[in-house]
């Protein structure tokens, strides 16, 4: 295989693609490889921001920005407060034998299933030029559609955030005659 | 028409197959389990959660994207409402943990076994 | 549909009835709240459709299921005893996520587009954590929170995972669309298949049944009594049901593919639930390993496609709820007998001596425990009874033969309960119940004697 002339037929688009890949893979290694859990927080919001670059190449620019918004402004900044809140320093934990072989041999198995459903599915998928709408990522068909068909879940979620809510707030409430910290 | 259609279309969605959208889903959600299973960080474990429902929400906008439909995008914001609730409850039993035993190390915990 | 409208609501009433007189209406108005919500499930009644854009699935079996719930969330909340095992109780709290639980539950047994089930299973997961981790300073309870919410989690990922590979094959989120695909014969994309075996996973790990349980009986032992009951009971049968929509519903063509995965786990279940309940000292955890053999049991009822598997899983899940409700209450009722360190004891020795004490007590245990063994005359055999009718067929006669074998090892370890009852006892003084729940352990009792006498009068009515 001629790996040189591969990398000469690539156009800009297929660049963009395996460079933002690669950032996101890096990011999500560095999340579940670093010691200390700040370090995790920001690989963690790298990925976030080249996957809110992958959804803007594929013209879902909404999604990118509530991605960004939503995970990389609210989630993860509770979750860094956390981190400084309990004030964590690295940890020197060892990581067991077992649970790596029982790790590996999962994820063989998925990432194996997985690639044969892809190649198999390569033939069947193929983007029809005539009924393909451009303006499925814009906020105005989201919009619609989550205020329509998807209004009764839209809904229901308020409950699940109250729960979180009250949850939250009873579980973290300091009760008389607890310590201070 | 459709000249102008086809124009419009996305070059990422033109020129890389569904497939390598799937691939990279797939190997960020196993990157997700492996944290899961090697890790005893309660933060990082969750931290690793995160990555499996971002694996998921980049499937289902490649999945959108391609066949044009917007359903699993608006799925995708209930999955980023969902996750919100699930950190604020989450945090919320690991500082309540924390206050407890000074540690925030799963393996601490073993008071329960049979 | 409409529960799930009223309870939003009735939930958020809640929260704030508890700041008035120290909350002590919250326990009567949940009471009524929820019997209310039973009421207003009848207004769809013989109004079968989908409703809110193809969202709900509204038909009499649904709305029957959605009683069920409700009722036994009555059940629960009546011998809830204002939550005295609990050091910090937030009553009003605890009864809103109770309510706003149930929206989940009903919502996972009426969904009919997979982001309800998602939401439903998100709903009563998110409570559930949150009511595991109650009791905020005991450490049992603390490891039980933190486990069960990051595996819980974990498990949310995979059946995410799920879906969204089913959307990848098919194109939409409707379980019809579902089933419209795979009827029309052409070859199934790869992708239907990962995601069903996802979404299965998901709810099996929901569901507590083997080989994906070990979370169950550190959760069940660390959570406060009342809500172990209310995870055994709600959550199962609203996830049995979500697993009937989705199996029965929307993937009956794929049931080849489904019927070799769910075989597998009802063998690991129904042995490792029954194994490893014979070796328990602790009542909660003994239930706990049970529970996980009747979730075996449960998805037995789920391995053929027949007319009759949502009648048999009923039944099942009435009688289990039934037996479930008086055996945790009994231990509820008895949590202030002894303690130790400050701990209510929960080991099966805490029964030593009931008979003579309380022949109530005793009597309600004793008819829990045979019904939960599957003794005839009792709920229990005939829930087992027309599970395994459902399921005898060639295919997987073995695994009959496995779950008969098994029930008589299930027998063994339901008598150590009753035989200690029997077993003479230092104290002598007699135990006093609360009224509430003599009524409650009344209508269990007798609704477990009247299925076990007259099976018809509920399979014949579904």
């Amino acid at each position: 295989m001629d790996i040189l002339g591969l990398l000469k037929n690539m156009t800009i688009t297929h660049w963009s693609f395996y460079i933002v890949s690669m950032l996101t893979l890096f990011g999500a290694l560095g999340t579940i490889m670093s010691k200390n859990p700040i370090h995790s927080v920001i690989y963690l919001i790298l990925t976030f921001f080249s996957l809110s670059a992958h959804y803007i190449m594929l013209n879902a620019q909404f999604l990118a920005a509530v991605n960004i918004i939503v995970y990389a402004g609210a989630i993860m900044v509770l979750f860094l407060f956390v981190v400084m809140f309990l004030n964590l320093r690295e940890e020197n934990e060892e990581l067991p034998k077992n649970s790596i072989l029982i790790a590996a041999s999962i994820v063989g198995g998925i990432i194996g299933i997985t690639l044969i459903a892809a190649i198999r599915q390569t033939q069947i998928e193929k983007v029809n030029p005539y009924s393909f709408n451009t303006k499925t990522g814009l906020v105005e068909t989201l919009g619609s559609l989550l205020f329509n068909k998807y209004l009764l879940p839209f809904e229901l979620v308020s409950v699940l955030f109250l729960i979180a809510m009250a949850g939250a707030v009873m579980l973290g409430k300091r009760e008389k005659g607890e310590r201070h910290f | 028409m459709l000249q102008e259609n086809t124009a419009l279309i996305p070059d990422m969605i033109k020129q890389i197959p569904l497939v390598n959208y799937v691939l990279l889903a797939s190997i960020l959600f196993v990157i997700g389990i492996v944290g899961v299973l090697i890790r005893r960080n309660a933060l990082i474990i969750f931290m690793s959660i995160e990555l499996m429902l971002n694996a998921v929400n980049l499937l289902l906008v490649a999945f959108s994207a391609y066949n044009s439909d917007p359903n699993g995008q608006v799925f995708v914001f209930f999955i980023m409402a969902v996750a919100a609730a699930e950190v604020a409850v989450g945090l919320a039993i690991i500082v309540m943990i924390y206050r407890n035993i000074r540690s925030i190390d799963i393996g601490l915990l073993n008071k329960l076994r049979g | 549909m409409y529960p799930i409208l009223f309870l939003s609501f009735s939930g958020l009433i809640t929260l704030f009835l508890g700041f008035f007189q120290e909350g002590k209406w919250v326990k009567p108005a949940t009471i009524l709240f929820l019997a209310i919500a039973s009421i207003s499930a009848f207004i769809d009644w013989n109004k079968p459709g989908a409703y809110f854009f193809n969202m709900l699935q509204v038909n009499n079996f649904n709305l029957l299921l959605s009683l069920v719930i409700l009722i036994t969330a009555i059940l629960i909340v009546a011998i809830s005893d204002n939550f005295k095992e609990i050091e910090y109780a937030h009553s009003a709290e605890y009864y809103a996520i109770m309510q706003f639980s149930l929206v989940g539950a009903i919502m996972m047994t009426n969904f009919q587009s997979l982001i309800m089930l998602f939401l439903g299973v998100e709903i009563l997961s998110v409570s559930m954590y949150v009511l595991t981790g109650t009791d905020k300073r005991n450490l049992r309870g603390n490891e039980a929170a933190i486990k069960y919410f990051l595996l819980g989690a974990f498990a949310t990922g995979i059946l995410l995972f799920g879906i969204a590979m089913i959307y990848g094959g098919v194109g939409a989120f409707e379980i019809d669309a579902i089933s419209g695909t795979l009827a029309s014969n052409q070859a199934q994309s790869l992708f239907l298949y990962i995601g069903l075996v996802m979404l299965l996973i998901g709810l099996l790990f929901k569901l507590a049944a083997a080989p994906f349980h070990f979370w169950t009986p550190d959760v069940y032992e660390g959570a406060p009594t009342i809500f172990t009951l209310f995870m055994a009971t709600i959550v199962k049968t609203a996830v049995v049901f979500a697993l009937y929509r989705i199996l029965h519903q929307s993937f009956q063509n794929m049931h080849l593919s489904w019927s070799y995965i769910l075989a597998g786990c009802i063998a690991l279940s129904l042995i490792i639930g029954n194994l490893s309940a014979v070796k328990q000292i602790s009542f909660k955890r003994m239930l706990a390993f049970s529970s996980i053999s009747h979730a075996g049991f449960l998805l037995l009822g789920l391995l053929h496609v027949s007319k009759t598997a949502d009648k048999s899983l009923l039944f099942y899940s009435v009688s289990y709820l039934l037996a479930s409700t008086s055996a945790f209450g009994v231990l509820l009722a008895l949590k202030n007998e002894r303690t130790e360190n400050g701990r209510s004891n929960e080991n099966i020795s805490v029964f030593k001596g009931l008979a003579t004490r309380s022949p109530f007590l005793s009597a309600v245990l004793i008819i829990s425990m045979l019904s939960l063994a599957g003794i005839p005359l009792t709920g229990g055999f005939w829930s087992k009874f027309y599970v395994l009718t459902d399921a005898a067929n060639d295919q997987f006669f073995y695994l009959i033969v496995l779950a008969l074998l098994l029930t008589a090892v299930g027998v063994y370890y339901y008598f150590k309960p009753i035989i200690t009852v029997f077993e003479k006892s230092d104290i002598q003084e007699a135990i006093t119940i609360n009224p509430i729940f003599k009524i409650i352990f009344v209508l269990t009792t007798l609704g477990t004697l009247v299925l076990g006498l007259f099976p018809d009068l509920l399979y014949g009515m579904i």
